[in-house]
């Protein structure tokens, strides 16, 4: 799996803002940065297909050795991860990565295998007794956690990362980005980082993107 | 008169064809039907109309279809206007109400409202059955004697002004107050309110009602400048005391309005000394009745003192009789007297005299004439 | 696009013409009698004929005057209470207590607060038996003028007491969206730190700032006091009547022919209405004209302590006029007998309620019935509507978007600025014409277009405030449009869908015009059996009538705040363990 943006132009009223070319590998973590407002967040809208007027775009965004350009967002299978977890608060949190796993793969599992998967995911990373618990009573780091787990649980074949760890606080930021980073490795997912802080960038251990005006 | 009961009634079913919309009404019916099956053999099937319209024009379209011995309807309960609608297309029996044992009852000669509808004589075709006079009602509590004719009325409201008003004449018991008052003030030329109007007739007596009005307003509630458009208001502001002196056309209704506290214990209620207005309510037959001397034997039942007496409770209807006490011997008044009134209730014979509903024309004039003399009220 | 997204922008399609189409075709079906032409009674020259025998009528112009004086003075009082009310206890403990207060008022259907209205005005109320004279031994009730008085004091009264809530609800929810909650308190900083005073502040810099938002709430206001017909035919004068009710006499006339004239009435009424709404709108120049003078002046410290005593009085006097209003209904449909000048009734007793609940019960079915029906078809296609702007927006070039939203607005207020008396009746022609055994359906389509906007607005706050990330975070994992509206964004909005549930019922069960035109006075609901009974015998039985329609919409709320704590959100029934946090915290 790899994430290939080949040209990838970004327009707001016809007026070109960005344009950028770039090839993720497998298990590597690309960073964009840049001053705030110059449009990395709708880069992302972009490649994940949610862009609405007036920007526009040009170029290809290939996932996985496929052009998406055509598809609408929910087809991409790209995950997208922000500042803010983002967890369904109506859900529980097993229910929330449950929400995430296609359909062609629960019922593949059966019922019980899909609670017993998600039990697994959950205790890999020490959440296993909080599996019934509201969103709302977990900690920063624990929500972080629950998002991306929530996210890998979909099979996606890209990741799109949004300022992910600009909310949490410096210790736990560390062990946080450490562990996303391992994860995706760990699945081979070709990632793209938006961050405005160096040290993420640094941690990622891959190319890294300066847009400027 | 022999034709009252006969062994081959035996097991008819008579269709009586009444608006159903009150339940005292519906009980009193079924009540009827149980004595008329037990002393008669004649079943009666109460049809509970929600319009009696609709049963006019129902023997209109049997007529229309040659159906002329087996209709539907044996009899239809009746006034006013469709009255004058069946009677003008002979949509009714001739001539049947005099062979009534019970009609003289009634004292037809002295009571020429029994057999005059809203102006137009019945001519036999339809039988009394109830009636409805206007009464007055006054709280005790402030008002020691309430005034006895229409003249006094105006003395009442100048003793206690803003106590008194009447409803708008489109309603309907506004409209009876100004032919009471106009009925009043022309005492020695009633006979001209029975024929259709004029406008001669029209602008000779009614310019004493203008009089009248015009000096009664100014004392009236609110000055007359606000007038209620119902006449179920007066009642509430009767309890409230904002009027001391009211009037209806339901006397059984104003006692049942003390026990339901609606109104004050203090209410009393009469009748006007120079005359009250009313009307008559009948019973008609259809003139293609399939079993019309069965419906003629009902009938004189409705008018034989006791079925009068029953209906004539207040617990039972409280509907007004149509016989004169005169005409019954003293069992039969007996009957009548034998419950025990409210003290807010109307005093047994406590009617005067009844002034019959003038001709229909006079009424409608009478409403344009108010309306443009005193402005569309809403 | 998707069939969801294709389905939910033709929803938002119909929503749209749900609004309008009834409001022009109820317009045309006035506007052609008015001018003469109306085949069904033989009249197919088009004439002024109509206007002149209406203008023939001497109290036409006291009638016209009645309507748009007794519209502007109670909307210049209610907004004047409210601004005074918002400016004087916002960011104060006192303003939660006031909202306390004031929202119950506001689903209180106007039927039920005119009747209650009638109950303490009157000379027999509770206010008369306080000032009467307690020597006297048979003390008659004073002979004043309320209610019914010829100037329509007793219109603007029950008007101002009954729209006051809604304006100072929407200035409450205005403040409170984010964007402007953040501005305000910023400018009251700022404005406090050149030395105003909070409440001359308020006055100065945020009353202008909001002024807009409300704008358009507070003209729908405007002409509706101007339109009316309940409050006027309960409390008002009737000779003449205002120009509303004169309306609806004439359209009931048994003579047909009145209706011409009547048609007449109705497209004046709208002429009245667009003169209040334009003397509204001059007013607004005028005061944006002299205020920068008031607003430069320097001063920084009008008397604060004044406004707060003079707000404080205004609330105490709504306090004690709810307060009364309640506890006469109350009184009333239990008393037994209660004669003039005691406090209390002689007795207590429960047979109005008797009476009442069995006749109650075919309205009430019709009432709750209707108002499911209407609410549950209003929920469901304003949230598609929702769904549909986000879809058809998301392509647009934001002017165009700019002018989508306008269109919107204009819609969704239509049914609230063109009153009801002059389109009602021509709609109701149109349904007789075509469709004429379908009752239920007319009565239905004349409610939705009420209860329609109201949900929309209220929904369309809490649908746009729905973080975008959140859809895109499902779109990411794979769901599509459909399953995104479902299972993310309805859960998400579960209680603003119920308060709108509730919003919907509310409104439905106090229409009285429309219920009255569309069901021809064949369908009988609590409101329409309510308004008759206020001309009625029984005053205890009015009175029970009005404490059923207080009680109504009361529970619609009370579900709907109780009902989704407990069904959707299974989560929050899980108690939270703070000591789990912590130990896991420190493990990741």
């Amino acid at each position: 799996m790899s994430l290939t943006l080949d040209a990838l132009a970004i327009y707001k009223d016809n007026h070109l803002m960005l344009q950028v070319s770039t090839h993720v590998l497998p298990g590597m973590v690309t960073s964009v940065m840049g001053p705030s407002g110059i449009g990395k967040s709708t880069l992302l809208d972009a490649i994940s297909g949610q862009l609405s007027a007036p920007f526009s775009t040009t170029g290809q965004v290939i996932v996985d050795g496929k052009g998406v350009h055509d598809m609408p967002a929910y087809e991409r299978q790209i995950g997208m991860l922000y500042q803010d977890p983002l967890l369904f608060e109506h859900l529980t949190v097993s229910d929330n990565i449950r929400f995430a796993m296609p359909k062609t793969e629960q019922k593949r599992l059966g019922r019980d295998q899909v609670q017993a998967f998600i039990a697994e995911q959950l205790s890999k990373v020490g959440l296993s007794d909080i599996r019934h618990r509201a969103v709302q009573t977990l900690s920063g780091g624990q929500q972080a956690r629950v998002a991306l787990l929530r996210t890998l649980a979909a099979n996606p074949k890209a990741v799109l990362l949004d300022e992910p760890f600009s909310k949490l606080d410096t210790t736990l930021r560390q062990q946080t980005r450490e562990w996303v980073f391992a994860q995706l490795k760990d699945r081979s997912l070709p990632a793209l980082m938006v961050t405005h802080d160096m040290e993420d960038a640094n941690s990622a251990n891959g190319e890294i993107i300066e847009v400027s005006l | 008169m022999g034709f009252l009961y006969s062994a081959n009634m035996q097991g008819a079913t008579v269709q009586f064809h009444a608006w159903g919309g009150s339940a005292q009404v519906n009980g009193y019916l079924k009540w009827v039907s149980e004595q008329v099956e037990a002393r008669y053999g004649i079943k009666v099937h109460h049809v509970k109309l929600a319009d009696t319209s609709d049963a006019v024009s129902r023997v209109l379209a049997e007529k229309a279809a040659g159906n002329d011995n087996q209709g539907s309807v044996d009899l239809i309960w009746i006034n006013g206007e469709n009255f004058a609608a069946m009677s003008e297309h002979g949509l009714l029996l001739q001539n049947w109400v005099s062979q009534l044992a019970n009609f003289p009852l009634t004292l037809p000669e002295k009571n020429t409202a029994m057999v005059t509808d809203f102006g137009l004589p019945t001519k036999g075709q339809e039988a009394p059955w109830g009636k409805a006079a206007m009464v007055f009602y006054y709280n005790q509590r402030y008002v020691s004697s309430p005034p006895k004719t229409l003249h006094e009325l105006l003395q009442f409201a100048q003793r206690y002004p803003k106590r008194f008003s009447y409803p708008l004449p489109n309603d309907y018991l506004g409209i009876s107050f100004l032919k009471y008052a106009l009925l009043a003030l022309n005492p020695d030329h009633r006979d001209v309110f029975y024929q259709p109007v004029t406008d001669t007739a029209f602008k000779q007596r009614s310019e004493v009602l203008w009089r009248f009005l015009d000096k009664l307003h100014p004392l009236m509630w609110k000055g007359g400048d606000y007038m209620v458009s119902q006449a179920s208001t007066l009642q509430r502001l009767m309890s409230d005391g904002e009027l001391l002196l009211a009037f209806s056309f339901t006397a059984s209704e104003i006692p049942s309005a003390v026990k339901r506290y609606d109104l004050p214990q203090s209410i009393r209620t009469y009748a006007m000394q120079d005359g009250s207005i009313g009307n008559v309510h009948f019973i008609g037959i259809p003139f293609n009745s399939a079993h019309p001397e069965e419906a003629k034997t009902v009938v004189n039942f409705l008018l034989s003192p006791e079925a009068q007496a029953e209906k004539q409770k207040i617990a039972v209807w409280g509907d007004e009789t149509v016989l004169d006490m005169a005409a019954l011997n003293p069992m039969q008044q007996a009957r009548f007297q034998s419950e025990p009134l409210h003290p807010s209730a109307l005093p047994v014979s406590g009617i005067y005299q009844l002034l019959p509903e003038p001709h229909a024309s006079w009424t409608d004039k009478l409403r344009e004439a108010w309306f443009a003399r005193y402005g569309e009220r809403f | 696009m998707s069939g969801f997204h294709r389905f939910s922008i033709t929803m938002r399609m119909m929503f749209m013409c749900i609004l309008i189409l009834p409001v022009f075709a109820g317009l045309v079906g006035v506007l052609m009698p008015a001018f003469g032409f109306f085949p069904a009674l033989g009249e197919t020259a088009v004439s002024l004929k109509p206007f002149s025998q209406l203008f023939a009528n001497d109290n036409i112009v006291t009638m016209s005057w009645l309507s748009f004086s007794t519209g502007i003075f109670a909307t210049l009082l209610a907004l004047g209470g409210a601004l005074l009310l918002v400016a004087v206890f916002y960011q104060r403990a006192w303003l939660n207590r006031i909202q306390h207060l004031l929202s119950p008022l506001l689903v209180v259907p106007h039927a039920a607060a005119a009747i209650a209205f009638l109950f303490i005005l009157s000379p027999s109320g509770w206010l008369a038996r306080l000032f009467s004279d307690a020597t006297a031994a048979n003390p008659l009730p004073p002979d004043w003028a309320f209610p019914y008085d010829p100037y329509g004091f007793s219109i603007i009264l029950a008007l101002t007491l009954k729209e006051l809530p809604f304006i100072f609800l929407m200035l409450l929810s205005t403040l409170s969206q984010p964007q402007i909650e953040l501005k305000v308190k910023a400018y009251l900083k700022v404005a406090q730190s050149l030395g105003y005073s909070h409440i001359t502040a308020f006055i100065k810099i945020v009353i202008p700032m909001i002024y807009p938002h409300i704008r358009m709430p507070l003209l729908a206001v405007l002409a509706f006091a101007t339109a009316n017909v309940e409050i006027p035919l309960i409390l008002g004068p009737n000779d003449p009547p205002t120009l509303a009710v004169a309306v609806l006499r004439w359209f009931n006339n048994v003579d047909l022919s009145m209706r011409f004239q009547a048609s007449a009435a109705a497209v004046l009424q709208l002429i009245v209405t667009l003169a209040a709404l334009l003397f509204w709108y001059l007013g607004e120049r005028g005061v944006a004209k002299c205020s920068p003078r008031i607003l430069l002046s320097g001063t920084r410290q009008w008397s604060d302590m004044g406004l707060t005593l003079f707000a404080a009085v205004v609330i105490g006097v709504y306090a004690l006029i709810a307060l009364l209003l309640v506890g006469s209904v109350f009184t009333w449909s239990v008393a037994t007998y209660w004669p003039y000048a005691d406090m209390l009734p002689q007795g207590v007793t429960f047979i109005h309620w008797q009476t009442a609940l069995r006749s109650l019960a075919v309205p009430l079915g019709n009432s709750v019935l209707l108002a499911f029906g209407v609410t549950v078809f209003a929920v469901i296609l304003v949230l598609l509507a929702l769904e549909g702007e986000v879809q058809m927006t998301k392509g647009m070039s934001p002017a165009l978007a700019r002018i989508d939203r306008s269109i919107m607005h204009i819609t969704l207020y239509l049914p609230l600025l063109v009153p009801g008396v002059a389109f009602l009746f021509g709609l109701v022609w149109f349904q007789q014409m075509y469709f004429s055994s379908l009752t239920w359906l007319h009565l239905f389509v004349s409610h939705l277009i009420y209860v329609l906007p109201y949900v929309f607005i209220s929904l369309a706050i809490a649908y746009r405030r729905i973080d975008p990330r959140y859809i895109k975070v499902a779109y990411g994992l794979g769901k599509t449009p459909l399953t995104v509206f479902f299972a993310v964004k309805l859960p998400m909005l579960v209680t603003p869908i119920a308060v709108a549930f509730a919003l919907g019922l509310a409104i439905s069960f106090s229409q009285y015009l429309p219920t009255l035109l569309s069901a021809g006075g064949n369908i009988a609901t609590v409101t329409t059996e309510a308004v008759a009974a206020a001309s009625g015998s029984s005053r205890r039985l009015s009175a029970v009538y009005v404490v059923v329609q207080i009680i109504m919409p009361l529970c619609g709320f009370i579900l709907a705040w109780w009902l989704p704590n407990l069904f959707f959100k299974p989560s929050l029934q899980a108690t939270p363990s703070s000591q789990g946090v912590k130990v896991y915290e420190s493990n990741p």
